[in-house]
């Protein structure tokens, strides 16, 4: 049998948990040969594989709950703060360079400070760090230094989320027309 | 007096959450529990347990009505974490009470010891029960401005500036003003007062007893000092500029906001869980080999110097230098070295050899070098040596 271009790299890549992006040169190879790698994933691992154009990534029915938690947490004071401090926060997520250093003063004056604490991964600076680079290792940041990071487009995973969220509450509200 | 154990009191509140939930909940909307409604909640859960809320005094008969007793009112606030805002008008009496405890502590300094042990025991707890509902007054303008951020109810800007103004001058404002140090009359600077003069008396204070509770006062000051300066930071950071904050709206941080109003009880995205090492992973073997290892138990390993194994080596300059006097004109110094070394070792060690090499430094030895650059080779058991051709004249 012959398998698509680069099948050996996709597959280690997205095994991994990674988000593979199209800054990678076989994203390509992936998404010209999407039946196929629907049917091997499902058939091979009950893996669900999700392609778009900008980012694919495979999820289990077995989720890593803690650490998509985490990140959700992370991403939403960042948002929150971001906007308080008067920035265009996706314009901050889409196109700016962030510094360990900015996180940590935005996280420690938080009026979230009590979640913070409470979360193993975001309680300290130690732990912001050991959580950014579990996202590096997922490609949802990118580390530019040790102390620089973008992200990347996997972000959008998170903002659609909130964007689902926000639906789901505000239908919960809306009045009934009966 | 209540005739009931503490433990089967705390048991019953455990038991019987989803009721006295009910009941916080209604006395919250209505101000009341009405008689009918409090046997209702009580049907509805298949429980009959009005007897016991009476007999454990949870409620409070009003006529034929009820009240949560302000205790367990307080509680459940405290545990579900919603609390009421207070009007910052209600803190003026912290105000009226912490200066006249002072005023009495400070004047009453040298008089007697008991009545002024309990005034500072008082003053304590008056401090505590400050901080405590400025807390609590932040939690909820926290998160009524939150709300208002987010705007899941949907309404129209209008009605948003018109109740963020409303937060902003009835109790945003005044709080900051209860809270600001520069401001004379404010309890903050009442605090810093008493501070100074708990500070005095603790390092300078007769009876030992009365020292002690002025360092506890001192040390509960600096905290609360600290707390509310967090509080103030939170007031001037994000509730005062509130109307420029509601002024944008975002979908995304809607959905932000309702997820950290407890991020616990949502289902996030899902992400692989790669924990396991696929077929293809070329760290397979190393991630297999690693937790192998773990559960293999390495015997202690003891390592003694063996002073018997071999026999310390000790350069004799003097003779060496006399064989080397004896047998020139030499040729090749280094050579000669490694020949003696075999003719007496069997071997060329390295560190006999580099002993040997020192002679070359020796003033009375001439020593003359090849023109053409000729290298000669020593080995050792470890090493291999390219070095020059030294010939030893004399």
């Amino acid at each position: 049998m012959e398998y698509p271009k680069n099948h050996k790299d996709i597959v280690e890549d997205l095994m991994a948990g990674k988000f593979l992006l199209p800054s990678v040169k076989y994203f390509d190879s992936l998404k010209e040969n999407e039946t196929f790698y629907n049917e091997f994933f499902k058939e091979s691992f009950n893996y669900t594989l999700t392609v778009t154009n900008d980012f694919a990534y495979v999820i289990s029915p077995d989720t890593q709950e803690t650490l998509s938690r985490d990140i959700s947490i992370f991403f939403a004071i960042l948002c929150y703060e971001l906007d308080r401090d008067g920035r265009n926060f996706l314009d901050q997520i889409q196109y700016s360079e962030f510094e360990m250093e900015e996180i940590d003063r935005m996280f420690e004056n938080s009026s979230f400070i009590d979640l913070i604490l409470s979360n193993k991964q975001l309680k300290d600076t130690d732990a912001r760090r050991s959580l950014i680079n579990a996202m590096n290792r997922r490609h949802i940041v990118e580390k530019v230094t040790e102390d620089r990071f973008t992200f990347t487009s996997a972000y959008k995973v998170f903002i659609e989320f909130a964007i689902e969220l926000a639906k789901s509450r505000s239908k919960e509200v809306e009045p009934s027309n009966n | 007096m209540i005739k009931a154990e503490p433990i089967s009191i705390i048991r019953f509140l455990g038991n019987y959450y989803d009721i006295i939930r009910e009941l916080y909940n209604l006395q919250n909307s209505e101000g009341i529990i009405k008689h009918e409604q409090l046997a209702e909640i009580c049907r509805r859960y298949d429980h009959d347990i009005q007897q016991q809320l009476k007999d454990y005094k949870i409620l409070r008969p009003l006529n034929s009505d009820y009240e949560l007793r302000d205790v367990y009112y307080k509680l459940m606030e405290f545990i579900l974490y919603e609390f009421k805002p207070m009007l910052p008008e209600t803190f003026e009496k912290y105000f009226v009470s912490m200066s006249e405890l002072y005023r009495k502590i400070k004047e009453g300094v040298n008089g007697d010891k008991m009545i002024l042990s309990e005034r500072i025991i008082n003053l304590q707890v008056q401090i505590r029960e400050f901080l405590d509902g400025v807390e609590k007054n932040t939690v909820r303008l926290l998160h009524e401005t939150r709300e208002l951020k987010a705007n899941v109810d949907k309404m129209d800007y209008r009605v948003k500036v018109h109740k963020a103004s409303f937060w902003i001058e009835y109790y945003i404002i005044p709080l900051n003003q209860v809270l600001n140090i520069n401001y004379q009359d404010s309890v903050a600077n009442k605090l810093l007062e008493i501070s100074d003069f708990a500070n005095q008396r603790r390092l300078n204070f007769d009876e030992e007893g009365l020292r002690v509770q002025f360092e506890k006062l001192y040390n509960q000051l600096i905290q609360t000092n600290d707390d509310l300066l967090r509080q103030s930071k939170i007031l001037t950071n994000e509730l005062l500029p509130l109307i420029e904050r509601i002024r944008t709206e975002s979908l995304i941080l809607t959905g932000w906001i309702e997820f950290l109003r407890n991020p616990y009880k949502v289902t996030t995205p899902k992400i692989l869980k790669s924990g396991r090492s696929g077929a293809y992973n070329k760290n397979l073997f190393f991630h297999t080999k690693e937790f192998f290892e773990q559960f293999i138990e390495e015997e202690e390993v003891f390592i003694e110097d063996n002073p018997v194994d071999h026999e310390q080596w000790i350069f004799n300059k003097t003779n060496v230098k006399a064989k080397l006097k004896e047998q020139v004109p030499v040729q090749d110094f280094f050579s000669w070295c490694k020949d003696e070394l075999m003719n007496e070792f069997n071997e060329v060690d390295a560190e006999k050899f580099f002993a040997m090499c020192t002679l070359l430094f020796e003033e009375d030895i001439e020593k003359e070098f090849s023109d053409k650059g000729s290298k000669t080779k020593i080995k050792t058991p470890h090493s291999k040596m390219t070095v020059p051709k030294i010939k030893i004249l004399n």
